[in-house]
Formats: structure tokens, C-alpha cells, sequence
């Protein structure tokens, strides 16, 4: 009986192993695709560990593939070569269970719907309880300061309100996984560093696993565990830096020479 | 607190329709003054108040008004039908786009009138070809509208719905059809217009009834004040169509500017 119970234990004996499988994990992952002058090569062996509740930055030039990779991640294409692993099973799985938010550059909201009913629409497609919808959605337009624009429409907000609005609506139903394809890139200097005080506040309350592709280094010091520096053509990881910064980070880090220097090798990665 | 607000919507609204209505006054009065100092024989122009006399005593207007609106009106609601779901369609698949858009193209190019013939041949003097004449004619712009709305929709906000495991009904019905709905009610703006020129047509062709008929046989007959009232009553009904589906068009715009 003991001998035949042997598998078993083999297998629960990998479960503390399990435990520790990264959230995300990439192996081999490539990904062409079929363009007017031939094909091209979008990302070439991408091999990446991210662990739960990271805060990782993908940082590189147009065309290095960042956002493809954010795509891929998320089920919304496939990998021509190579497995991507949400905590131990297909991406598609972890799509179908709304494991992730998504928050691009332009903040992508329904001009009809006012802030709130943007930040309600994931909520009416995941199914939330629909009586406790709306006091969700109030609560997280306070947390980002503006429950009493919640009746506006987005022509009436600003920029970095409509990214706010844009960024509360990923958070609405709880996904697991934050996907931020360079959500500040557009807004103006004070602005953009109030959402990434933002951001950090709220990620550090919440401990989301983060991917947030930006071509801005400081950005990407400022906020990753780790940054990512990527290459283009064909897109491929150059190198990984570790960003081993004390949290919570305030404004004033920006001002320290560690933080300088980080963001100096982080430019001389890039460069070379 | 609201009630300023209304007062100074009400006095925009009187700063809106004063001109125009004052222009018209004008207009009439010297209409009027010139028929009368020149003594014009009433079929060549019948004075403003002898179109006014004849509207009141013109007893079946009524009757040859709801025929127009009514072959207008079914024909515009077959082509809304068939034109948004064909639309849907159309931007679902490419094979629907490919097969059915030269033809779409083709059944605007071809003159409506020369069809008209062949429709009387196959469906009568009734009612039948003339809201079939409505229905093809506004068919065109509601298809092209709806379907160029359909695709305006924000890829991002559809990527964003997709990254949630949203349905594709789900992704029409939140993001796809909204989008579309101020080209919709813009396409509908002009399918309004036209399915009355259709009628108005149709009913020149081969009509005992509806505002085409009666223009046709008091033009015959020169019976001008009369035509002047069919036509005044076309122009009401042009532009109310106009306003409903342009009001339409603005609360779908709410949230743009």
C-alpha cells in the first residue's frame, strides 16, 4: 500500500513548489506575425519570471515588442513560439477568470458614459453583484479624488483625470494583475507624477502584480521591483536590473543620488 | 435654482427662431403686396392668404398626407431593419463586406425612378411598390452610416473588453452599437428625407391618393394654390423628420464635444 502511494507523495511534495511558482512565467516566448514587407519579428525568446505582487517595468525603444508582450501576457494574441504561464496554467484561463486589467496610453473611455458609468462598465461584463456596483465604483473615484466628478463626462475632465478614471476602471473588479501598456506617457510632468504617487499608493495597499511599459527611465526606477530593459528588432530582453530602492518611495527619492544612479545605468543599458 | 437656467434656455431658443421667423414674415408680406400690385393671375402665383383660404378649405388634405406618411414611414422602418442588420453583419464578416457591398453600391447608382415600372408590373397600383420604393431608397445611406459607425468603436475599449472575457454580444451591445448610434441617427436623418422624396415619386408615377397625386393633378389642372399647399406640407414634414432624428443625433453626442 505504501509503495503505491508513492506517486502521491511525490506530487505533495511538489505542492510547496507550486507555492512558489512565479505568477507569470515566459519561457522561450517569440512572436512574429505576417506584415506588408514580409514577416516580422516582434519578440524573440522572451524568458521572464515575475513573481506575485511585483512591480515589474518594461522599459525600451518604439518597437522593441513592450507591447506586445503586455498582449500576450493577457490572452489577447498567442505566442508563435514558447509558453506563457499564469500561476501554473494557460493565460487563457487566468483571461477567462478577469485576471487582468488593462490601461493604456490614451485612457480609452466611453465618451456617453459618465466617470462612474465608465468605471461600472467591467463590473456589468465580470458579473458583480449589481446592487453593490455602484457604491464600489463611488468608493474608488473617491480613493483617486474625484467622487464629485463622477457625473461628468470624460470631454469635461482633464487628461490626468481621465487616466485616473481609466486606471480606477481596471481596478473595479479585483483583477489580480495590473496591465499598463505607458498609461502616463501622455499626461504633462505634474500630472504624471501625481499618478505614479497614485499608482504606488494604491499598489501598495492592494500588492497587484504590475507589468508597466514605459520609454521613460526615471519612470521606470521610480516605480519597479525591477526594470526590464528591452531591445527592438527583434524585441528581446537586454537586460534585467534590479531596482533595490526602499519603499514607500516619495517624491524627495527622486532627488537621491541612488535613485540617480540607478536611473544612470538604467541609460547606459539602453544606450549601449 | 434651475429656474434661471430654463429662462435663459427659453430666451437662447427665442434668440434662435426670431430671425428666421421675421425673414419669413417678410418674405410673405412682400409676396403678398406683389401679387396684389400687380394684379397676377392666381395659377401663375396665388397670394400667401389665397394658399391659406385653399389649405382651410381643402377637405381630404388629411387623408392624402397620411397616405404619403404612411408609405414614407414603412418604407423607412424596412430599410432601418434590414440596413443595421445588415450592417451588423457586415462588420462581423468579411466574407458578408466582399459579397454585398457592390451590390449595396450598385442599388444606390441605379436611377429610382427607372425601377418604378417594373414594380407596378409585378406589385400593382396598391401601396405595396411605393413603400418598396421608399424602403430601397433609404436603404443606402442607413447602411453605409450604420456600418462606418459600427466600426468607429475605440479598438482599445474593445481590447479592454476582450482582456475581461467579455461576449461578443457583450462587446456589440456596450461599446460597438453606442459608438455607432450618432452615425445611425445621422443615416436615418437622411433616409427620412428620402423615403418621402420616394413617395412623393412613386406617387407621380401611378397614384389616386397622397401628396404626389395631388401635386400631379393640380399642376394639370392649374390649380397653383393647391400645389402650393402639397408642397408646404411636404416641407413640414421634411423638416420634422430632420429635427426628431437631428435631436437624436445630439443626445447620442452627449458625451462629445
Amino acid at each position: 500500500m505504501s509503495l503505491t502511494q508513492a506517486p502521491d507523495a511525490a506530487g505533495s511534495a511538489t505542492a510547496p513548489d507550486a507555492l512558489r511558482e512565479p505568477c507569470i512565467r515566459l519561457r522561450g516566448v517569440g512572436l512574429r506575425y505576417q506584415a506588408e514587407r514580409g514577416e516580422t519579428e516582434a519578440l524573440s525568446n522572451i524568458d521572464l519570471d515575475i513573481a506575485e505582487g511585483e512591480f515589474v517595468a518594461f522599459l525600451g525603444p518604439t518597437g522593441c515588442g513592450k507591447s506586445s508582450l503586455l498582449r500576450l501576457v493577457s490572452d489577447l494574441i498567442e505566442p508563435t513560439s514558447g509558453t506563457v504561464a499564469i500561476r501554473g496554467g494557460p493565460a487563457i484561463a487566468a483571461r477567462r477568470a478577469n485576471g487582468f486589467g488593462f490601461v493604456f496610453q490614451d485612457p480609452a473611455l466611453l465618451s456617453w458614459r459618465t466617470a462612474l458609468g465608465n468605471v461600472q462598465l467591467p463590473l456589468e461584463v465580470v458579473g458583480y453583484p449589481v446592487e453593490q456596483r455602484r457604491a464600489h465604483c463611488e468608493a474608488l473615484l473617491d480613493s483617486v479624488g474625484l467622487l464629485k466628478f463622477k457625473d461628468a463626462y470624460p470631454h469635461e475632465l482633464s487628461g490626468g483625470m481621465k487616466q485616473r478614471v481609466a486606471i480606477v476602471r481596471a481596478l473595479a473588479w479585483n483583477a489580480s494583475i495590473l496591465l499598463m501598456d505607458e498609461p502616463f506617457s501622455a499626461l504633462d510632468e505634474l500630472t504624471k507624477t501625481q499618478l505614479q504617487d497614485d499608482l504606488l499608493r494604491i499598489w501598495s495597499a492592494e500588492r497587484k502584480t504590475v507589468l508597466f511599459v514605459t520609454h521613460n527611465i526615471s519612470e521606470a526606477v521610480y516605480l519597479a521591483d525591477r526594470v526590464v530593459v528591452m531591445s527592438p528588432h527583434p524585441g528581446r530582453i537586454r537586460t534585467i536590473l534590479p531596482v533595490d530602492l526602499p519603499r514607500p518611495r516619495t517624491e524627495d527619492l527622486r532627488e537621491q543620488p541612488e535613485f540617480l544612479s540607478r536611473v544612470r545605468a538604467a541609460r547606459e543599458v539602453l544606450r549601449a | 435654482m434651475s429656474s434661471p437656467k430654463r429662462r435663459l434656455r427659453s430666451l437662447r431658443w427665442l434668440d434662435q427662431a426670431l430671425p428666421p421667423a421675421i425673414i419669413l414674415a417678410v418674405l410673405l408680406i412682400v409676396w403678398q403686396a406683389t401679387v396684389r400690385a400687380f394684379d397676377l393671375p392666381p395659377w401663375l402665383l396665388p397670394a400667401p392668404s389665397d394658399i391659406a383660404a385653399r389649405f382651410g378649405r381643402t377637405s381630404n388634405l388629411g387623408y392624402h398626407t397620411g397616405m404619403t406618411v404612411i408609405e414614407a414611414l414603412s418604407g423607412f422602418v424596412i430599410a432601418a431593419i434590414f440596413g443595421v442588420s445588415l450592417s451588423g453583419g457586415i462588420v462581423h464578416s468579411r466574407f458578408l463586406e466582399r459579397g454585398l457591398l457592390p451590390y449595396i453600391i450598385v442599388s444606390n447608382a441605379i436611377p429610382i425612378i427607372a425601377i418604378m415600372p417594373l414594380l407596378t408590373i409585378w406589385f400593382g397600383f396598391g401601396i405595396v411598390p411605393k413603400i418598396m420604393i421608399c424602403a430601397i431608397i433609404s436603404f443606402f445611406p442607413i447602411v453605409t452610416n450604420t456600418t462606418r459607425g459600427l466600426r468607429s468603436a475605440d479598438y482599445r475599449v474593445i481590447e479592454f473588453m476582450r482582456s475581461i472575457n467579455a461576449t461578443p454580444l457583450q462587446v456589440f451591445l456596450k461599446v460597438q452599437l453606442p459608438s455607432a448610434l450618432p452615425f445611425i441617427f445621422a443615416g436615418f436623418k437622411i433616409a427620412a428625407s428620402l423615403a418621402l422624396v420616394g413617395a412623393v415619386v412613386a406617387e407621380f408615377y401611378s397614384s389616386d391618393r397622397g401628396l404626389g397625386y395631388l401635386i400631379i393633378t393640380s399642376a394639370t389642372e392649374l390649380r397653383t394654390d393647391l400645389l402650393f399647399v402639397a408642397i408646404t406640407i411636404l416641407a413640414v414634414l421634411g423638416v420634422t423628420s430632420f429635427s426628431v432624428f437631428g435631436r437624436l443625433e445630439r443626445w447620442a453626442t452627449r458625451g462629445e464635444r
